[in-house]
Protein backbone atom coordinates (compact mmCIF):
# COMPACT_ATOMS: atom_id res chain seq x y z
CA UNK A 1 0.00 0.00 0.00
CA UNK A 2 1.53 3.31 -1.08
CA UNK A 3 1.71 6.26 1.35
CA UNK A 4 -0.83 8.16 -0.80
CA UNK A 5 -3.35 5.33 -0.58
CA UNK A 6 -2.73 5.03 3.15
CA UNK A 7 -3.29 8.77 3.64
CA UNK A 8 -6.41 8.66 1.45
CA UNK A 9 -7.95 5.85 3.44
CA UNK A 10 -6.98 7.52 6.69
CA UNK A 11 -8.68 10.81 5.74
CA UNK A 12 -11.75 8.98 4.42
CA UNK A 13 -11.91 6.81 7.55
CA UNK A 14 -11.47 9.69 9.97
CA UNK A 15 -13.93 11.75 7.93
CA UNK A 16 -16.70 9.15 8.05
CA UNK A 17 -16.11 8.36 11.72
CA UNK A 18 -16.09 12.11 12.42
CA UNK A 19 -19.43 12.59 10.67
CA UNK A 20 -21.01 9.68 12.55
CA UNK A 21 -19.67 10.98 15.87
CA UNK A 22 -21.00 14.46 15.07
CA UNK A 23 -24.40 13.13 14.02
CA UNK A 24 -24.60 10.84 17.05
CA UNK A 25 -23.98 13.84 19.28
CA UNK A 26 -26.72 15.67 17.41
CA UNK A 27 -28.98 12.66 18.00
CA UNK A 28 -28.22 12.80 21.71
CA UNK A 29 -28.82 16.56 21.70
CA UNK A 30 -32.28 16.07 20.21
CA UNK A 31 -33.07 13.31 22.71
CA UNK A 32 -32.00 15.68 25.49
CA UNK A 33 -34.18 18.47 24.07
CA UNK A 34 -37.15 16.10 24.03
CA UNK A 35 -36.39 14.96 27.57
CA UNK A 36 -36.05 18.42 29.06
CA UNK A 37 -38.47 20.37 26.85
CA UNK A 38 -41.25 17.89 26.07
CA UNK A 39 -44.23 18.95 23.99
CA UNK A 40 -46.82 17.34 26.26
CA UNK A 41 -45.93 19.48 29.23
CA UNK A 42 -46.01 22.64 27.14
CA UNK A 43 -49.47 21.79 25.82
CA UNK A 44 -50.69 20.75 29.22
CA UNK A 45 -49.55 24.08 30.66
CA UNK A 46 -51.25 25.95 27.83
CA UNK A 47 -54.44 23.98 28.36
CA UNK A 48 -54.27 24.69 32.08
CA UNK A 49 -53.88 28.41 31.54
CA UNK A 50 -56.68 28.40 28.96
CA UNK A 51 -58.89 26.54 31.42
CA UNK A 52 -58.11 28.99 34.18
CA UNK A 53 -58.92 31.92 31.88
CA UNK A 54 -62.23 30.28 30.96
CA UNK A 55 -62.93 29.61 34.60
CA UNK A 56 -62.19 33.20 35.48
CA UNK A 57 -64.46 34.43 32.69
CA UNK A 58 -67.25 32.17 33.88
CA UNK B 1 -8.86 57.77 -51.17
CA UNK B 2 -7.37 58.35 -47.74
CA UNK B 3 -10.86 58.45 -46.24
CA UNK B 4 -11.69 55.12 -47.85
CA UNK B 5 -8.47 53.59 -46.55
CA UNK B 6 -9.15 54.95 -43.08
CA UNK B 7 -12.70 53.59 -43.21
CA UNK B 8 -11.44 50.18 -44.32
CA UNK B 9 -8.85 50.24 -41.56
CA UNK B 10 -11.48 51.11 -38.97
CA UNK B 11 -13.84 48.45 -40.27
CA UNK B 12 -11.03 45.90 -40.15
CA UNK B 13 -10.24 46.95 -36.58
CA UNK B 14 -13.91 46.76 -35.65
CA UNK B 15 -14.10 43.27 -37.21
CA UNK B 16 -11.11 42.14 -35.15
CA UNK B 17 -13.00 43.13 -31.98
CA UNK B 18 -16.15 41.17 -32.84
CA UNK B 19 -17.08 37.79 -31.49
CA UNK B 20 -17.31 36.40 -35.03
CA UNK B 21 -13.61 37.15 -35.63
CA UNK B 22 -12.44 35.78 -32.27
CA UNK B 23 -14.70 32.73 -32.12
CA UNK B 24 -13.11 29.32 -31.75
CA UNK B 25 -14.68 25.90 -31.75
CA UNK B 26 -14.47 25.81 -27.92
CA UNK B 27 -16.66 28.89 -27.63
CA UNK B 28 -19.29 27.35 -29.88
CA UNK B 29 -19.30 24.07 -27.91
CA UNK B 30 -19.66 25.93 -24.60
CA UNK B 31 -22.45 28.11 -25.98
CA UNK B 32 -24.26 24.94 -27.06
CA UNK B 33 -23.81 23.52 -23.54
CA UNK B 34 -25.28 26.74 -22.11
CA UNK B 35 -28.25 26.45 -24.47
CA UNK B 36 -28.81 22.82 -23.39
CA UNK B 37 -28.93 23.97 -19.75
CA UNK B 38 -31.49 26.64 -20.60
CA UNK B 39 -33.50 24.11 -22.62
CA UNK B 40 -33.49 21.58 -19.74
CA UNK B 41 -34.54 24.29 -17.29
CA UNK B 42 -37.43 25.61 -19.40
CA UNK B 43 -38.65 22.51 -21.20
CA UNK B 44 -37.96 19.80 -18.59
CA UNK B 45 -38.10 22.11 -15.54
CA UNK B 46 -34.90 20.60 -14.12
CA UNK B 47 -33.83 22.99 -11.32
CA UNK B 48 -34.80 26.08 -13.41
CA UNK B 49 -33.84 28.53 -10.66
CA UNK B 50 -30.25 27.34 -10.97
CA UNK B 51 -29.91 26.07 -14.52
CA UNK B 52 -31.18 29.26 -16.15
CA UNK B 53 -28.64 31.55 -14.40
CA UNK B 54 -25.86 28.98 -14.94
CA UNK B 55 -26.84 28.36 -18.58
CA UNK B 56 -27.03 32.06 -19.33
CA UNK B 57 -23.77 32.58 -17.45
CA UNK B 58 -22.13 30.01 -19.74
CA UNK B 59 -23.31 32.07 -22.71
CA UNK B 60 -21.92 35.27 -21.17
CA UNK B 61 -18.61 33.65 -20.23
CA UNK B 62 -18.07 32.24 -23.68
CA UNK B 63 -18.75 35.23 -25.85
CA UNK B 64 -15.48 35.53 -27.77
CA UNK B 65 -13.70 38.87 -27.71
CA UNK B 66 -10.27 40.31 -28.30
CA UNK B 67 -8.59 39.75 -24.95
CA UNK B 68 -5.57 41.86 -25.92
CA UNK B 69 -7.83 44.89 -26.29
CA UNK B 70 -8.30 45.07 -22.49
CA UNK B 71 -12.02 45.66 -22.81
CA UNK B 72 -12.52 44.60 -19.17
CA UNK B 73 -15.58 42.50 -19.91
CA UNK B 74 -14.33 38.99 -19.12
CA UNK B 75 -14.91 37.36 -15.76
CA UNK B 76 -11.19 36.74 -15.29
CA UNK B 77 -10.21 40.35 -16.16
CA UNK B 78 -9.51 42.17 -12.93
CA UNK B 79 -11.87 45.07 -12.34
CA UNK B 80 -14.55 43.99 -14.79
CA UNK B 81 -18.15 43.88 -13.56
CA UNK B 82 -18.31 40.11 -13.79
CA UNK B 83 -14.95 39.79 -12.06
CA UNK B 84 -16.24 41.85 -9.14
CA UNK B 85 -19.42 39.74 -8.92
CA UNK B 86 -17.28 36.58 -9.18
CA UNK B 87 -15.41 37.52 -5.99
CA UNK B 88 -18.36 36.19 -3.99
CA UNK B 89 -17.58 32.76 -5.43
CA UNK B 90 -13.79 33.04 -5.28
CA UNK B 91 -13.75 34.29 -1.69
CA UNK B 92 -16.52 31.88 -0.73
CA UNK B 93 -19.09 34.30 0.71
CA UNK B 94 -22.05 33.47 -1.55
CA UNK B 95 -22.50 29.89 -0.24
CA UNK B 96 -22.86 30.89 3.46
CA UNK B 97 -25.47 33.49 2.44
CA UNK B 98 -27.36 30.78 0.55
CA UNK B 99 -27.16 28.65 3.69
CA UNK B 100 -28.68 31.53 5.66
CA UNK B 101 -31.65 31.41 3.30
CA UNK B 102 -31.84 27.61 3.45
CA UNK B 103 -31.87 27.79 7.25
CA UNK B 104 -34.70 30.34 7.14
CA UNK B 105 -36.81 28.05 4.98
CA UNK B 106 -36.00 24.69 6.60
CA UNK B 107 -38.27 23.06 9.13
CA UNK B 108 -36.22 20.68 11.28
CA UNK B 109 -39.35 19.24 12.95
CA UNK B 110 -39.16 15.95 11.05
CA UNK B 111 -35.62 15.45 12.28
CA UNK B 112 -36.36 16.50 15.86
CA UNK B 113 -39.42 14.23 15.95
CA UNK B 114 -37.48 11.15 14.83
CA UNK B 115 -33.80 11.84 15.61
CA UNK B 116 -32.50 8.44 14.54
CA UNK B 117 -33.08 9.59 10.95
CA UNK B 118 -30.09 11.90 11.37
CA UNK B 119 -27.81 8.87 11.07
CA UNK B 120 -29.04 8.29 7.51
CA UNK B 121 -27.79 11.77 6.69
CA UNK B 122 -24.40 10.66 8.00
CA UNK B 123 -24.36 7.36 6.06
CA UNK B 124 -25.07 9.09 2.76
CA UNK B 125 -21.83 11.04 3.14
CA UNK B 126 -20.01 7.87 2.08
CA UNK B 127 -20.68 9.32 -1.38
CA UNK B 128 -18.30 12.18 -0.61
CA UNK B 129 -15.48 10.07 0.75
CA UNK B 130 -16.02 7.32 -1.84
CA UNK B 131 -15.65 9.91 -4.60
CA UNK B 132 -12.62 11.37 -2.83
CA UNK B 133 -10.88 7.97 -2.89
CA UNK B 134 -11.81 7.38 -6.55
CA UNK B 135 -10.60 10.86 -7.55
CA UNK B 136 -7.24 10.28 -5.87
CA UNK B 137 -6.88 6.93 -7.61
CA UNK B 138 -7.64 8.63 -10.94
CA UNK B 139 -4.63 10.89 -10.48
CA UNK B 140 -6.07 14.05 -8.97
CA UNK B 141 -4.07 15.83 -6.24
CA UNK B 142 -5.48 15.45 -2.69
CA UNK B 143 -6.92 18.99 -2.58
CA UNK B 144 -8.54 18.49 -6.02
CA UNK B 145 -9.91 15.09 -4.94
CA UNK B 146 -11.47 16.71 -1.87
CA UNK B 147 -13.19 19.31 -4.03
CA UNK B 148 -14.44 16.66 -6.45
CA UNK B 149 -15.58 14.36 -3.64
CA UNK B 150 -17.92 16.97 -2.21
CA UNK B 151 -20.10 16.63 -5.34
CA UNK B 152 -21.40 13.47 -3.63
CA UNK B 153 -23.00 15.61 -0.94
CA UNK B 154 -25.48 16.84 -3.58
CA UNK B 155 -25.18 20.34 -2.22
CA UNK B 156 -24.27 23.05 -4.72
CA UNK B 157 -23.32 25.85 -2.27
CA UNK B 158 -21.18 23.45 -0.19
CA UNK B 159 -19.45 22.18 -3.33
CA UNK B 160 -18.71 25.74 -4.47
CA UNK B 161 -17.55 26.79 -1.00
CA UNK B 162 -15.12 23.89 -0.62
CA UNK B 163 -13.83 24.04 -4.19
CA UNK B 164 -13.19 27.79 -3.94
CA UNK B 165 -10.92 27.00 -0.99
CA UNK B 166 -9.26 23.77 -2.14
CA UNK B 167 -9.09 23.87 -5.93
CA UNK B 168 -10.42 27.13 -7.45
CA UNK B 169 -9.28 26.08 -10.93
CA UNK B 170 -11.87 23.25 -10.84
CA UNK B 171 -14.71 25.49 -9.70
CA UNK B 172 -16.60 25.53 -12.99
CA UNK B 173 -16.47 21.78 -13.57
CA UNK B 174 -17.32 20.89 -9.96
CA UNK B 175 -20.20 23.39 -9.73
CA UNK B 176 -21.70 22.40 -13.07
CA UNK B 177 -21.33 18.72 -12.21
CA UNK B 178 -22.92 19.17 -8.76
CA UNK B 179 -25.88 21.17 -10.06
CA UNK B 180 -26.38 18.91 -13.09
CA UNK B 181 -26.59 15.79 -10.96
CA UNK B 182 -28.82 17.56 -8.42
CA UNK B 183 -31.17 18.30 -11.30
CA UNK B 184 -30.92 14.66 -12.38
CA UNK B 185 -31.65 13.22 -8.92
CA UNK B 186 -35.13 12.06 -10.10
CA UNK B 187 -33.41 10.09 -12.87
CA UNK B 188 -30.39 8.74 -10.96
CA UNK B 189 -31.91 7.59 -7.67
CA UNK B 190 -35.09 5.53 -8.36
CA UNK B 191 -33.41 2.59 -10.17
CA UNK B 192 -31.02 2.05 -7.24
CA UNK B 193 -33.85 2.46 -4.73
CA UNK B 194 -35.76 -0.34 -6.46
CA UNK B 195 -32.67 -2.49 -6.90
CA UNK B 196 -31.71 -2.43 -3.22
CA UNK B 197 -35.13 -2.91 -1.62
CA UNK B 198 -37.57 -5.83 -1.47
CA UNK B 199 -41.30 -5.41 -2.23
CA UNK B 200 -42.00 -6.00 1.49
CA UNK B 201 -39.58 -3.27 2.56
CA UNK B 202 -41.05 -0.72 0.13
CA UNK B 203 -44.46 -0.83 1.83
CA UNK B 204 -43.23 -0.39 5.41
CA UNK B 205 -45.43 2.21 7.08
CA UNK B 206 -43.57 4.43 9.49
CA UNK B 207 -44.99 5.75 12.75
CA UNK B 208 -46.56 9.22 12.62
CA UNK B 209 -43.94 11.65 13.92
CA UNK B 210 -44.59 13.23 17.31
CA UNK B 211 -45.45 16.92 17.61
CA UNK B 212 -42.41 19.11 18.22
CA UNK B 213 -42.65 21.96 20.71
CA UNK B 214 -41.75 25.51 19.70
CA UNK B 215 -39.17 25.61 22.48
CA UNK B 216 -37.40 22.59 20.96
CA UNK B 217 -37.45 24.27 17.55
CA UNK B 218 -35.85 27.40 19.03
CA UNK B 219 -33.26 25.51 21.06
CA UNK B 220 -32.22 23.27 18.14
CA UNK B 221 -30.36 25.91 16.07
CA UNK B 222 -28.75 27.43 19.17
CA UNK B 223 -27.49 24.10 20.46
CA UNK B 224 -26.61 23.05 16.91
CA UNK B 225 -24.46 26.14 16.42
CA UNK B 226 -22.64 25.63 19.71
CA UNK B 227 -21.97 21.98 18.93
CA UNK B 228 -20.74 22.81 15.42
CA UNK B 229 -18.55 25.65 16.62
CA UNK B 230 -16.85 23.51 19.22
CA UNK B 231 -16.57 20.26 17.25
CA UNK B 232 -15.98 21.30 13.63
CA UNK B 233 -14.98 24.98 13.62
CA UNK B 234 -14.04 24.73 9.93
CA UNK B 235 -17.72 24.13 9.12
CA UNK B 236 -18.78 27.28 10.94
CA UNK B 237 -19.27 29.48 7.88
CA UNK B 238 -21.91 27.16 6.41
CA UNK B 239 -23.50 25.62 9.50
CA UNK B 240 -23.34 28.85 11.50
CA UNK B 241 -25.36 30.63 8.83
CA UNK B 242 -27.73 27.66 8.43
CA UNK B 243 -28.59 27.66 12.12
CA UNK B 244 -28.75 31.46 12.25
CA UNK B 245 -31.29 31.45 9.42
CA UNK B 246 -33.25 28.74 11.21
CA UNK B 247 -33.34 30.72 14.45
CA UNK B 248 -34.68 33.74 12.52
CA UNK B 249 -37.47 31.47 11.30
CA UNK B 250 -38.29 29.70 14.55
CA UNK B 251 -37.88 32.53 17.05
CA UNK B 252 -41.20 33.97 15.91
CA UNK B 253 -40.06 37.55 16.58
CA UNK B 254 -37.87 38.13 13.50
CA UNK B 255 -40.36 37.32 10.78
CA UNK B 256 -39.20 40.19 8.55
CA UNK B 257 -35.58 39.08 8.73
CA UNK B 258 -36.52 35.46 8.07
CA UNK B 259 -38.63 36.47 5.08
CA UNK B 260 -35.77 38.55 3.67
CA UNK B 261 -33.28 35.73 4.21
CA UNK B 262 -35.40 33.07 2.51
CA UNK B 263 -36.81 35.41 -0.13
CA UNK B 264 -35.05 38.40 -1.69
CA UNK B 265 -31.60 37.68 -0.21
CA UNK B 266 -31.37 34.04 -1.26
CA UNK B 267 -32.84 34.90 -4.68
CA UNK B 268 -30.27 37.66 -5.24
CA UNK B 269 -27.37 35.44 -4.22
CA UNK B 270 -28.70 32.55 -6.33
CA UNK B 271 -28.78 34.83 -9.38
CA UNK B 272 -25.24 36.11 -8.77
CA UNK B 273 -23.87 32.68 -7.90
CA UNK B 274 -25.45 30.91 -10.86
CA UNK B 275 -24.53 33.58 -13.35
CA UNK B 276 -20.90 33.90 -12.27
CA UNK B 277 -20.32 30.16 -11.89
CA UNK B 278 -21.71 29.70 -15.39
CA UNK B 279 -19.56 32.53 -16.74
CA UNK B 280 -16.46 31.02 -15.14
CA UNK B 281 -16.79 27.86 -17.25
CA UNK B 282 -14.79 28.94 -20.25
CA UNK B 283 -13.74 26.60 -23.01
CA UNK B 284 -10.04 26.76 -22.13
CA UNK B 285 -10.62 25.70 -18.53
CA UNK B 286 -13.74 23.56 -18.95
CA UNK B 287 -13.35 21.52 -22.15
CA UNK B 288 -10.65 19.23 -20.79
CA UNK B 289 -10.28 15.56 -19.96
CA UNK B 290 -10.30 16.49 -16.25
CA UNK B 291 -13.85 17.82 -16.60
CA UNK B 292 -15.01 14.53 -18.13
CA UNK B 293 -13.38 12.66 -15.23
CA UNK B 294 -15.04 15.01 -12.72
CA UNK B 295 -18.44 14.37 -14.31
CA UNK B 296 -17.87 10.61 -14.17
CA UNK B 297 -16.78 10.71 -10.52
CA UNK B 298 -19.72 13.01 -9.72
CA UNK B 299 -22.20 10.47 -11.12
CA UNK B 300 -20.53 7.68 -9.15
CA UNK B 301 -20.61 9.72 -5.94
CA UNK B 302 -24.38 10.24 -6.28
CA UNK B 303 -24.87 6.51 -6.80
CA UNK B 304 -22.68 5.67 -3.77
CA UNK B 305 -24.52 8.21 -1.59
CA UNK B 306 -27.92 6.84 -2.64
CA UNK B 307 -26.92 3.22 -2.10
CA UNK B 308 -25.22 3.75 1.26
CA UNK B 309 -28.23 5.70 2.54
CA UNK B 310 -30.60 2.86 1.62
CA UNK B 311 -28.30 0.10 2.87
CA UNK B 312 -27.81 1.91 6.16
CA UNK B 313 -31.57 2.02 6.73
CA UNK B 314 -31.70 -1.73 6.10
CA UNK B 315 -28.91 -2.16 8.65
CA UNK B 316 -30.76 0.01 11.18
CA UNK B 317 -33.93 -2.05 10.67
CA UNK B 318 -32.09 -5.15 11.89
CA UNK B 319 -31.88 -3.52 15.32
CA UNK B 320 -35.23 -1.71 15.44
CA UNK B 321 -38.46 -3.06 16.93
CA UNK B 322 -41.26 -3.99 14.51
CA UNK B 323 -43.29 -0.81 14.96
CA UNK B 324 -40.22 1.44 14.73
CA UNK B 325 -38.86 0.16 11.41
CA UNK B 326 -37.86 2.68 8.76
CA UNK B 327 -38.91 2.39 5.13
CA UNK B 328 -35.60 2.02 3.19
CA UNK B 329 -37.07 4.21 0.44
CA UNK B 330 -36.22 7.22 2.63
CA UNK B 331 -32.53 6.23 2.59
CA UNK B 332 -31.90 8.03 -0.69
CA UNK B 333 -32.90 11.29 1.01
CA UNK B 334 -29.68 11.28 3.04
CA UNK B 335 -28.15 13.39 0.27
CA UNK B 336 -28.77 17.07 0.76
CA UNK B 337 -30.74 17.82 -2.39
CA UNK B 338 -33.63 19.39 -0.48
CA UNK B 339 -36.48 18.67 -1.02
CA UNK B 340 -36.01 16.81 -4.33
CA UNK B 341 -34.57 13.66 -2.78
CA UNK B 342 -37.40 13.54 -0.21
CA UNK B 343 -39.96 13.96 -2.99
CA UNK B 344 -38.45 10.96 -4.78
CA UNK B 345 -38.89 8.85 -1.63
CA UNK B 346 -42.53 9.95 -1.61
CA UNK B 347 -43.27 9.27 -5.29
CA UNK B 348 -41.45 5.91 -5.29
CA UNK B 349 -43.22 4.87 -2.09
CA UNK B 350 -46.62 5.80 -3.52
CA UNK B 351 -45.96 3.56 -6.54
CA UNK B 352 -46.03 0.53 -4.24
CA UNK B 353 -48.62 1.69 -1.70
CA UNK B 354 -50.80 4.66 -2.66
CA UNK B 355 -51.64 5.28 1.01
CA UNK B 356 -48.02 5.39 2.23
CA UNK B 357 -46.88 9.01 2.41
CA UNK B 358 -43.14 9.13 3.04
CA UNK B 359 -42.44 12.82 2.41
CA UNK B 360 -42.53 13.92 6.05
CA UNK B 361 -40.32 10.99 7.10
CA UNK B 362 -37.87 11.58 4.24
CA UNK B 363 -37.45 15.24 5.15
CA UNK B 364 -35.62 14.13 8.32
CA UNK B 365 -32.66 12.47 6.54
CA UNK B 366 -32.85 15.14 3.86
CA UNK B 367 -32.16 18.05 6.23
CA UNK B 368 -29.68 15.82 8.08
CA UNK B 369 -27.92 15.48 4.72
CA UNK B 370 -27.51 19.27 4.56
CA UNK B 371 -25.84 19.22 7.96
CA UNK B 372 -23.82 16.09 7.08
CA UNK B 373 -22.41 17.46 3.83
CA UNK B 374 -21.44 20.74 5.53
CA UNK B 375 -19.70 18.78 8.29
CA UNK B 376 -17.92 16.68 5.63
CA UNK B 377 -16.82 19.91 3.91
CA UNK B 378 -15.53 21.19 7.24
CA UNK B 379 -13.57 17.96 7.80
CA UNK B 380 -12.12 18.09 4.27
CA UNK B 381 -11.16 21.71 4.81
CA UNK B 382 -9.51 20.83 8.10
CA UNK B 383 -7.40 18.11 6.49
CA UNK B 384 -6.64 19.52 3.06
CA UNK B 385 -6.65 23.34 3.20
Amino acid sequence: MTPTVEKTLLIAGIGMVGIFVFMTLFYLLIIALDRFLPYQEERATEELSEDSITDEEE
Amino acid sequence: MNTLLSLADNLSKFWSYTGFFNAEIGHIVMILIGLVFIYLAIKKEYEPLLLIPIGFGILIGNIPFNEAANLQVGIYEEGSVFNILYQGVVKGWYPPLIFLGIGAMTDFSALIANPKLILIGAAAQFGIFGAYIIALQMGFAPNEAGAIGIIGGADGPTAIFLTSKLAPHLLGAVAISAYSYMALVPVIQPPFMRMLTTPKERVIKMKTPRVVSQTEKIMFPIMGLLMTAFLVPSGLALLGMLFFGNLLKESGVTRRLAETARGPLVDTITILLGLTVGASTQATTFLRVESVKIFAIGALSFVIATCTGILFVKLMNLFLKKGDKINPLVGNAGVSAVPDAARISQTTGLEYDPSNYLLMHAMGPNVAGVIGSAVAAGIMLGFLY
